[in-house]
């Protein structure tokens, strides 16, 4: 019997194999190099290489290949750059933080490196397994990165809860890709359709639905989806601050990433799908912001808080057009900024013990330090969705493809949920700037180290900047689309 | 039969596992009807070769037992890939080499980090 | 017009602000003089508008029209017209005021506060000159952060509930019309262009449900009777300058947003609505009259005053007759100067005696003459007696709103004569009753405050005297922004031509009072 070697175009390869060949060698190096600080810094090297590999691959499309396993589009890329984009962001934080906190290793490095390479692995994915190993690559990598302070039992339970409820949440996705392909007889996204489309009369048999509603539940738990986000809050809480800024952009892009495609592709002939993410939509939006409201610790409100925001993304889903797709991208690259932007902060005043990230740490800190409370306001108003940051235009992209795609009342729904979230996201400002600062002696600031400062710089001028000409972002993220 | 779907080649599956868990629970709620139940504390120990147990069950293994059997695992798993390697390589020729040489440098980091790393030494 | 003035005007007093953030931190001085320059020179710019304004059209002025978010289509679209020139100018006026007034009673964080006060009036000018409903939007909303801090950072002892129950409210209306914005766009052919989209026509039942999500706006904002409950704690925990900024410009965003988008782009809503939009007006007056009889703190009764005046406005706006229009917008110029004033002077008495309680107060004409006599001018014009700015406004609206329905004209006077009950007496506890040796030393005003007062004084009895200087300026717009709204009504089975008509008639027997 001959055997065929299918075409493999490495092009489609090429940002996660440079991202996996930085991870190698932040390994190798680790071995030598004393001074850890020079791998984050070769990290970074290598994710500005990624990027421009993107940049460079935007205009090209590059069929599917690997058997259609793989495919380099539009909307990988663009997902590409959000990553390198979160990666490059929590590594400067890291430089900062880890060596603060006496956590400075190069594996840091290495296993944020091989997590982001999970995340480009789902987001170019055009076949569950392959779907299934990126999210396995990038969930290990993130166990571990949850646990990494060791001397913290705050971190090893996050590490731990992560992981059992991460492994149940792999769990129900292989399960369900299990009755997926037994439904339909493939796991290529692309099979998957063309047979739903061959058999409209088998498309709402049990098997596929169960499949499906497996599927969903599989990435409901990774985007942390009311009612799958119980692990979110002690877990974003618990980890190293560099580690959650990382994992609640890179893991929940990674999730709609591969959500987005198995939806819009394999399920766009079946529409049922859709009032089950409208649900769920509503349910995450609502509950993350009403249990946000109710934090005393700002880190672990912006844990809930994200919760939320993957509510509003979750809105972006619904439609299923091209726009709403656009608007996701648009509204991840947004929150990467805003997001992290915040827990840099968070990361600079936070001290060993946790006890900068309580909400009365922030009084006064407009005073003390007027510039880091500048930026925090940029970030708590674009979180919220005002105008003129980033955050707004997010909103606004994804509840406009949603009112376009006839959701107007889940837009609605969005915008409430965005007055409740106003009122956690003011309480900082109002720590911030309204309060009287705490005695200077309960809290002594850590000296503020570059990285994280340039971090929290970039970001504030990002997010200020999109805000006031979106063009660019907007033309950016046109691009995604499928190939 | 329109709208419901069952693909009939995994009809013998559900029976499988239809009878395997009713094996199970079958035997052991007939059983019960015909045993003797006769339960004093030496019965009720746990069974540790005859001799009785010294210590708790629920004892801490060094952390290094573990890294073995990873390491063992990794090349176990590689050696599956050179075995079915192996038996098409001269269908494949020169493309197959050159994987098979990526898989294995790829292999050998993590040895060497390991290495490296002391994770062979037993004691450092 | 080639020179871009509206951009100009919005920019400077942002950038002005940003450069403010250049100055160190312990010059106070040369930070208050240079919000002093920037706020002057921004009034500068603006008198070109006023003296090269066409007033025998109703088109836009001064446009500037450049692409913003192509994939939108939103567009950087400024221009003015006889309805929003007046409030641009009175923007840049109230600014110098609010500056000089902070001049003193602002004494932490002096650089901020410009900072804010500065962003603030480029965002409210933008709100003005925006033709482009995102754009507007954007404004609107920037607009909330800069407030939201004066109100939370330099306020008074409630400051924080107060600051976000302002910024909660507001939100919410926002928020509600942006989903009516994008039906808008996605109903009135992808652009946001308000003059384009005020000339379609769109069905009765969507008209309906925009009309209520721009209301929930809007009425927020004004703030009309319901949703009036945010502004008594706003104002009062408000500095000063906060105060006036919110009782001059801020709220006249809301009955600015009732012509601009409201009337126009949903006619039949508008005409169909008008019932209930005059009840909601009528119950504000009057139930915003009577609280004010109860109110035991300063601002707090002139805050629950404004509701009462706001609700004149909303009321000569929908009466939707020439008259009562005009009034309207004029009212809306009169209050912002007269409650603005009246704010100013309540911020120079707090300076002095660091209370609000009317009660605290009695026989302030003894030491402060001057002071008195000022602020009975500004109680006299709140009022509205003739001669002054309050009296015009309210004639205007009253006769409107006569033509349109007589028994609303009737209740409304009602709440002229409650106005001038509380604002006599509030007059009298304060100035007259038995002195209150408290305030023996108290100090007279510095030429600093009588200076922040005469634009005030200027303004009540220029419009008082001499209405139709301001009033030539909207005759055209207002004369197209009723045919717009009535000249749709065809299918719509209403009142509302037939009172036109009617008052159209009958004005033309009666002296032409603005004439």
């Amino acid at each position: 019997m001959p055997i065929i070697i299918p075409t493999l175009d490495f092009a489609a390869l090429i940002p996660i194999l440079a991202i996996i060949t930085t991870g190698l060698v932040v390994l190798l190096l680790d071995i030598y190099v004393e001074d850890k600080a020079v791998l984050g810094y070769v990290s970074l090297i290598g994710l500005l290489a990624t990027a421009i590999a993107c940049f460079g691959l935007l205009t090209q499309t590059v069929a599917p290949t690997f058997q259609n396993m793989l495919v380099s589009d539009g909307y990988s890329l663009v997902l590409d750059l959000i990553f390198v984009v979160t990666a490059t962001l929590s590594i400067m934080i890291a430089l900062s933080y880890l060596p603060a906190r006496d956590m400075q290793s190069g594996e840091y490095y290495a296993l944020l490196l091989f997590a982001t390479s999970g995340m480009m692995l789902m987001g170019a994915a055009t076949d569950l397994i392959v779907v299934f190993l990126g999210l396995e690559i990038m969930s290990i990598a993130l166990y571990v990165l949850a646990a990494f302070n060791r001397r913290q039992l705050g971190s090893g339970e996050a590490g731990l809860k992560y992981f059992v409820l991460g492994a149940f949440a792999s769990a129900f996705f292989l399960y369900g890709v299990a009755l997926t392909y037994g439904a339909t007889g493939s796991t290529n996204l692309q099979t998957i359709a063309m047979w739903f489309s061959a058999n409209p009369a088998y498309a709402h048999n049990p098997i596929a639905m169960v499949g499906l509603a497996l599927l969903l539940i599989g990435f409901a738990f990774k985007i942390a989806a009311v009612p799958f986000q119980w692990w979110t809050p002690d877990v974003y809480h618990g980890a190293p601050t560099s580690v959650t800024a990382f994992m609640s952009v890179g893991a929940k892009a990674a999730g709609f990433a591969a959500l987005v495609r198995l939806l819009l592709v394999s399920f766009g002939a079946i529409p049922d799908w859709r009032w089950v993410i409208s649900w769920l939509a509503v349910l995450t939006m609502t509950g993350g912001n009403i249990v946000a409201l109710a934090q005393k610790d700002v880190k672990r409100m912006l844990a809930y808080s994200s919760i939320a925001h993957a509510g509003y993304i979750l809105v972006g889903v619904v439609p299923g057009t091209p726009d709403g797709v656009k608007g996701i991208l648009f509204y991840l690259m947004s929150y990467a900024f805003m997001n992290i932007g915040a827990f840099a902060v968070i990361a600079l005043l936070e001290q060993r013990d946790q006890i900068g990230s309580s909400i009365e740490s922030y009084m006064g800190l407009s005073s003390r330090k007027p510039l880091l409370a500048l930026m925090m306001l940029f970030f708590m108003f674009s979180l919220t969705g005002i105008p003129p940051f980033i955050g707004f235009w997010g909103k606004w992209y994804v509840f406009w493809a949603a009112v376009k795609g006839g959701a107007s009342w889940l837009a609605i729904v969005g915008m409430i949920n965005s007055v409740i979230s106003a009122f956690y996201y003011l309480s900082v400002v109002v720590q911030m700037y309204m309060r009287s600062p705490t005695e200077p002696s309960e809290l002594e600031f850590a000296p503020l180290s570059l990285p994280v400062t340039l971090t929290i710089a970039l970001a504030g001028a990002v997010t200020l900047l999109l805000g006031l000409w979106p063009t660019p972002l907007i033309k950016l993220t046109a691009l995604g689309i499928f190939g | 039969m329109s709208g419901l779907y069952l693909p009939k080649e995994y009809l013998a599956i559900l029976l499988f596992i239809v009878l395997g868990v009713g094996f199970g629970v079958v035997t052991l709620w007939i059983g019960q009807f015909f045993r003797m139940k006769r339960p004093y504390f030496e019965k009720l120990v746990a069974y540790e070769s005859g001799n009785p147990p010294t210590d708790e069950p629920r004892m801490r293994f060094s952390v290094k037992f573990y890294l073995i059997a990873i390491l063992f695992i990794v090349f176990d798993v590689e050696a599956i890939y050179l075995y079915s390697w192996a038996l098409v390589y001269d269908k494949l020729g020169m493309f197959a080499l050159v994987e098979m040489f990526i898989f294995i440098a790829l292999l050998l980091v993590g040895y060497f980090y390991g290495w490296k790393k002391g994770a062979l030494q037993w004691e450092k | 017009m080639s020179f871009p003035i509206l951009s100009l005007l919005i920019f400077f007093p942002i950038l002005g602000g940003i450069a403010l953030l250049g100055i160190g931190k312990e010059n106070v001085k040369g930070i208050k003089i240079m919000a002093f320059i920037v706020s002057i020179f921004e009034l500068l710019f603006s008198l070109p508008l006023w003296f090269s304004f066409d007033k025998t059209t109703y088109q836009m002025q001064f446009v500037e029209r450049h692409s913003w978010i192509s994939l939108f289509n939103i567009e950087y679209y400024l221009g003015i017209d006889g309805i929003s020139i007046l409030f641009v100018l009175l923007s840049a006026l109230i600014t110098i005021l609010c500056v000089l007034v902070s001049w003193n009673s602002i004494e932490k964080k002096v650089k901020e506060f410009f900072v804010s006060l500065l962003l603030l009036e480029g965002a409210m000018i933008g709100v003005f000159c925006a033709l482009d409903f995102f754009l507007f939007y954007i404004f609107w909303e920037a607009m909330l952060i800069p407030m939201f801090l004066l109100i939370g950072v330099w306020g008074g002892p409630n400051r924080i509930y107060a600051a976000t129950k302002f910024f909660l409210y507001t939100l919410v209306g926002s928020l509600l019309m942006l989903v009516g914005i994008i039906t808008l766009y996605i109903q009135g052919g992808n652009t946001f262009d308000i003059l384009a989209l005020a000339g379609q026509h769109y069905p009765v039942k969507l008209q309906l449900m925009l009309f209520w999500a721009f209301f929930a706006a809007f009425a927020v904002k004004v703030p009309m009777w319901p949703v009036h409950t945010w502004l008594p704690d706003a104002h009062t925990e408000a500095p000063a300058a906060g105060s006036v900024v919110l009782a001059g410009i801020l709220i006249k965003m809301g009955a600015y947003g009732f012509l601009r988008f409201s009337m126009p782009i949903l006619p039949e809503a508008t005409s169909a609505m008008m019932m209930p939009m005059l009840v909601l007006s009528l119950i504000g007056i009057v139930y915003g009259g009577i609280i004010c009889l109860a109110q035991t703190d300063l601002k707090r009764l002139i805050a629950y005053s404004s509701v009462s005046h706001m609700g004149f406005v909303t009321l000569g706006i929908f009466a939707l007759n020439t008259q009562s229009v005009e009034g309207g917008i004029l009212q809306m110029i009169n209050h912002g100067v007269v409650t603005g004033a009246l704010f100013l002077g309540i911020g120079m008495v707090y300076e002095r005696t660091h209370t609000r309680k009317i009660s605290d107060y009695g026989g302030l004409a003894t030491n402060m003459p001057v002071f008195a006599s000022f602020f009975l001018l500004f109680t006299l014009a709140s009022v509205g007696l003739p001669g002054t700015n309050g009296f015009i406004g309210e004639l205007l609206i009253l006769l409107g709103s006569f033509l349109t329905k007589p028994w609303v004209a009737l209740i409304a006077a009602s709440g002229l004569i409650i106005g001038a009950w509380y604002m006599l007496w509030l007059y009298q506890r304060i100035f007259f009753n038995p002195v209150n040796s408290r305030w023996n030393g108290i100090k007279e005003l510095d030429a600093r405050e009588i200076a922040t007062f005469l634009p005030m004084v200027i303004l009540i009895f220029w419009i008082g005297l001499y209405p139709n200087s301001m009033l030539e300026y909207m005759h055209v717009s207002v004369a197209h922004l009723l045919e717009q709204v009535t000249g749709n009504t065809a299918g719509i089975p209403s009142g509302v031509e037939v009172a036109v008509d009617t008052a159209v008639k009958a004005t033309s027997h009666l002296p032409q009072v603005s004439h």
